[in-house]
């Protein structure tokens, strides 16, 4: 399955770690950021969150966010999924997996595509809480 | 000139459209789009023209433009 992904469907964690290892044997540190769905945010308790993405632009933005990843880190591979599903507390939201020779640019890598994801891909949250269903301002 | 506007989340909702289309007769801005949109000038929003984030509000758009109007992202 491609490397970088948009949909409704669950991943596996495990799978997506054992495609980025079978990419080179040159890999010794693997690090993986995995976004969850909590089931309370600014108070209300939360009850599923609903995506909406610009779909046209949001995956081209996500392969580039792994292209300039591969360019400004010493790492070998980048695995980034998203789901656009209604998902409930505890599930699965997306998956960043970096393989690099040395753990500190796996690391690294991680923590900038996660970030600059949450400013750059167009996708938004509508939480259904107990008080009723808002659209997310963006979280830090 | 055509141009085909897009609106997502809080956005879409408020309007109730997801995406319209605008004839328009003469040079418009991004800036001129948001005035004729009637957003406030305060509302945070992220513009991208043919799928790429545009900063500078003065940009002219060009027929057959696709613009889409978008809340602050909450992806992640």
């Amino acid at each position: 399955m491609s490397q970088v992904r948009i949909q409704h469907e669950d991943f596996s964690v495990q799978d997506e770690v054992d495609v980025l290892r079978q990419v080179s044997r040159k890999i010794g540190g693997i690090a993986s950021f995995l976004g969850c769905a909590r089931d309370f945010s600014e108070g209300r308790e939360i009850l599923s969150i609903a995506f909406e993405q610009y779909t046209a632009m949001a995956l081209g933005a996500m392969q580039q966010l792994r292209e300039e990843a591969m360019e400004r880190f010493d790492i070998i591979e980048v695995r980034l999924i998203h789901r656009v599903a209604t998902v409930l507390p505890g599930e699965q939201i997306v998956l960043i997996v970096v393989g690099a020779e040395h753990r500190a640019p796996a690391f690294d890598a991680c923590r900038w595509i996660i970030d600059e994801l949450k400013q750059r891909v167009p996708i938004w949250k509508k939480e259904a809480t107990s008080d009723g269903e808002l659209w997310v301002s963006q979280h830090p | 000139m055509k141009l085909r506007v897009l609106f997502f989340g809080a956005f879409a909702e408020r309007r109730q459209e997801r995406e319209c289309e605008l004839q328009v007769r003469k040079a418009m801005s991004l800036t001129d789009l948001l005035v004729h949109l009637d957003f406030d000038v305060g509302t945070p929003v992220v513009l991208a023209v043919n799928c790429q984030v545009v900063n500078d509000y003065k940009m002219t758009l060009a027929d057959g433009d696709e613009v889409a109007v978008m809340p602050i992202f909450s992806g992640g």
